[in-house]
């Protein structure tokens, strides 16, 4: 590395973990950054981690993160030379990769044309084919209607995946398994393709059932030069919503790793791409057919560096700054084995319904092999304004067995209290046998039966419950009374307020 | 003190008892050796028992509380026996017909069914969006529509009422 840093600042556009991520590989690398925050996020970890921080003012996503123009002006106010823009919100949105461009700023991603070709499910489909990307047997134009689906899912054969032609993050897909709940399915798909995307267009491909979900990540510099760091292993997933991931997989042998890095490698070059960005495949019984790519850095990027060694942020960083990669594949070695969980607000005996409340105990895990990568903080008020991700535990072991017992010693550490999180159903996961065996699909996690508590404790936690319920009702009687607590304040008030007055 | 502690569906009667500063925990009849500590006024506590340590976390209201130990969560519901009498007058009437509630906030997307309609278990009554995924809001019993308490495009909190459904003539 050169004594002067890749750029002297740089703007991440997103909130969160995934922000401050970024943050910290540029502060290692004497980058000065900038958050941008939300009314909601004034007291965030990203706004308090950066250099510099600019309101965006507003609430919503829609009035603050997604808003190009205030991205942008904050970037020009506070002279930052680049835009990293995370994962979700505009990451993945060519136009304001062109407006970014345009303001003679760098774009920490991929190329807005490779970003179009691959955001949208039926160009990429195309594309794909075209390059000679084996993809899953499907249609690749839109489809009209329900009753039209029901014609063309009788070519493909049943079961059939509805999908959303701007989708991505499980939303917009339906699964059908006989016409009778195509018009139902039909209406659901389309309805969340409208609301999430602003994009009705919907699109059917044979829905594998037993297929595993297995990506491979991939990094392009802009000279041509591209590598792939293996695979992740994300199959343990419900509703197509990631919660636990491994890399590497344990179906994956290195020549099958060889051949998906050499086809990802090959999706890659057809769009031109450059940065970061992850070929995802659909793998069964030893065959693998392209999904989508997703033109960002994905959420369990952390497992991919874990094994290799090498800070995926940094890379991205480098190749945006025009630098050439500077290694091949050879250069690319896998180590030992990594898990990450995500820990999202979801209360998961109630079917993984969304969680809010405000954090109140928090303690994180530690030791050896554990990173965490959190937005968390005593406080925090978990509200449905935005992605329900509030940290993810990785952790790194020689093999597979030490890190499935790292982590599950690590979700033991971990308590989150306030707001239900996912870590339950993750450890219960872990301590499946099939999961431990390694044979396990996509549908593996939503058939597991996770309405009750496992862990076999329920009377310790009875005895504890009520030992706690008596402490409250002992404080609560050793209180001042509540009624006269609160007199006493609006005295007080009253007379601050007279004062004030007087003054005037 | 006697309380009812529902953990996960299944019921155990704990019996705390003082006498002379020493505290007495026993469950479903047995006494259990328990030393509780509260870490914090925030629920982390410590417990001691059998010959073994925990570090416990209890979170909620008088009522409802999750208890973590070593990263399992417990769902329990806690009544005393004044609560319990009370509640068991509630349940017997809910049984009933019954009203349908919001398990979450969100935003109505689309109502499926009419007041006067006959539905089945398991058909969907309306349409719910939150956290921008579609959630079908189903019938639990072969009831009738007796009421309607929402619109499409009207934002339900948490707890909300959504339809009232009676049993079926």
């Amino acid at each position: 590395m050169s004594a002067k840093p890749l750029f002297d600042r740089i703007l991440i556009a997103n909130r969160g973990e995934i922000a401050l991520r970024v943050i910290r590989t540029a502060r290692e690398l004497g980058m000065e950054t900038v958050a941008v925050y939300s009314d909601f996020d004034r007291n965030a970890v990203h706004t308090r981690m950066a250099h510099v921080a600019v309101p965006l003012c507003g609430n919503l996503p829609s009035e603050s993160y997604l808003v190009a123009d205030k991205i942008l002006a904050a970037a020009k106010a506070t002279g930052a030379q680049a835009i990293h823009p995370g994962y979700g919100f505009l990451s993945e949105n060519a136009n304001f990769a062109r407006a970014v461009e345009a303001a003679g700023l760098a774009w920490i991603g991929p190329p807005a044309s490779a970003i179009e070709v691959m955001g949208d499910k039926i160009e990429s489909r195309r594309a794909m084919q075209a390059a000679g990307v084996p993809v899953v047997p499907g249609i690749v134009d839109p489809i009209d209607d329900a009753e039209a689906a029901v014609v063309i899912a009788q070519e493909i054969g049943y079961p059939i995946a509805i999908k959303a032609a701007a989708g991505g993050g499980g939303k917009g897909i339906r699964v059908v398994r006989e016409p009778s709940e195509m018009k139902s399915a039909f209406r659901q798909a389309s309805g969340e393709a409208v609301s999430s995307f602003g994009d009705g267009r919907l699109y059917m491909e044979r829905y594998l059932d037993r297929g595993r979900h297995i990506e491979v990540q991939v990094m392009f510099d802009a000279h041509g030069n591209g590598v792939h760091f293996g695979e992740r292993e994300c199959s343990i997933q419900r509703r197509h919503q990631k919660l636990l991931e491994e890399c590497p997989s344990v179906v994956i042998t290195d020549e099958l790793r060889a051949r998906m890095g050499e086809v990802a490698l090959q999706a890659g070059r057809a769009v031109s791409y450059r940065g970061a960005g992850t070929v995802e495949f659909l793998y069964m019984d030893g065959e693998f057919y392209f999904l989508e790519m997703n033109t960002r850095l994905q959420v369990e990027h952390p497992i991919t560096e874990m094994v290799t060694g090498v800070d995926l942020v940094h890379e991205q960083l480098r190749v945006a700054a025009g630098q050439e990669l500077g290694y091949d594949q050879s250069a690319i070695r896998m180590r030992g084995h990594s898990i990450e969980v995500r820990i999202n607000a979801e209360d998961v005996p109630a079917g993984f319904l969304p969680s809010t409340g405000t954090v109140r105990n928090l303690r994180l895990p530690g030791g050896p092999w554990v990173r965490i990568d959190s937005c968390l903080y005593r406080g925090l008020v978990v509200g449905l304004n935005y992605d329900p991700m509030l940290a993810k535990i990785i952790v790194w072991g020689p093999d597979r067995t030490v890190a499935i017992a790292r982590m599950k010693r690590a979700l033991e550490e971990l308590n989150v209290g306030g707001v239900r999180t996912s870590a339950p159903a993750a450890m219960a996961v872990l301590e499946e046998p099939r999961f431990i065996s390694g044979d396990f699909d996509t549908k593996f996690l939503e058939s597991l039966d996770l309405s009750k508590a496992r862990g076999g404790l329920s009377i310790l936690a009875a005895a504890a419950a009520a030992l706690h319920r008596r402490n409250e009702a002992q404080r609560q009687a050793l209180a001042p009374d509540a009624a006269s607590r609160r007199g006493w304040t609006q005295r007080h008030r009253g007379s601050l307020t007279d004062h004030i007055r007087r003054s005037q | 003190m006697k309380y009812y502690v529902n953990v996960n569906g299944t019921e155990h009667e704990v019996v705390l008892t003082e006498r002379l500063g020493v505290l007495t925990v026993e469950v479903d009849g047995e006494v259990l050796d328990t030393d509780y500590h509260e870490v914090d006024q925030l629920g982390q506590a410590h417990l001691l028992s059998g010959g073994k340590s925990y570090a416990v976390s209890v979170e909620g209201d008088d009522t409802r509380v999750a208890v973590t130990i070593a990263g399992h969560v417990y769902d329990i519901e806690i009544e005393d026996e004044r609560e319990r009498a009370a509640h068991a007058a509630a349940r017997e009437a809910a049984k009933h017909g019954g009203l349908i509630k919001a398990v979450m906030p969100g935003v109505v997307v689309e109502l499926l069914v009419a007041v006067g309609d006959s539905v089945e278990a398991g058909q969907p009554l309306l349409i719910l969006e939150a956290m921008k995924m579609q959630n079908e809001i189903e019938a639990t019993a072969p009831a009738v529509v007796e009421k309607l308490h929402v619109a499409a495009g009207e934002a339900v909190a948490a707890g909300a009422p959504l339809v009232t459904l009676k049993a079926p003539e």
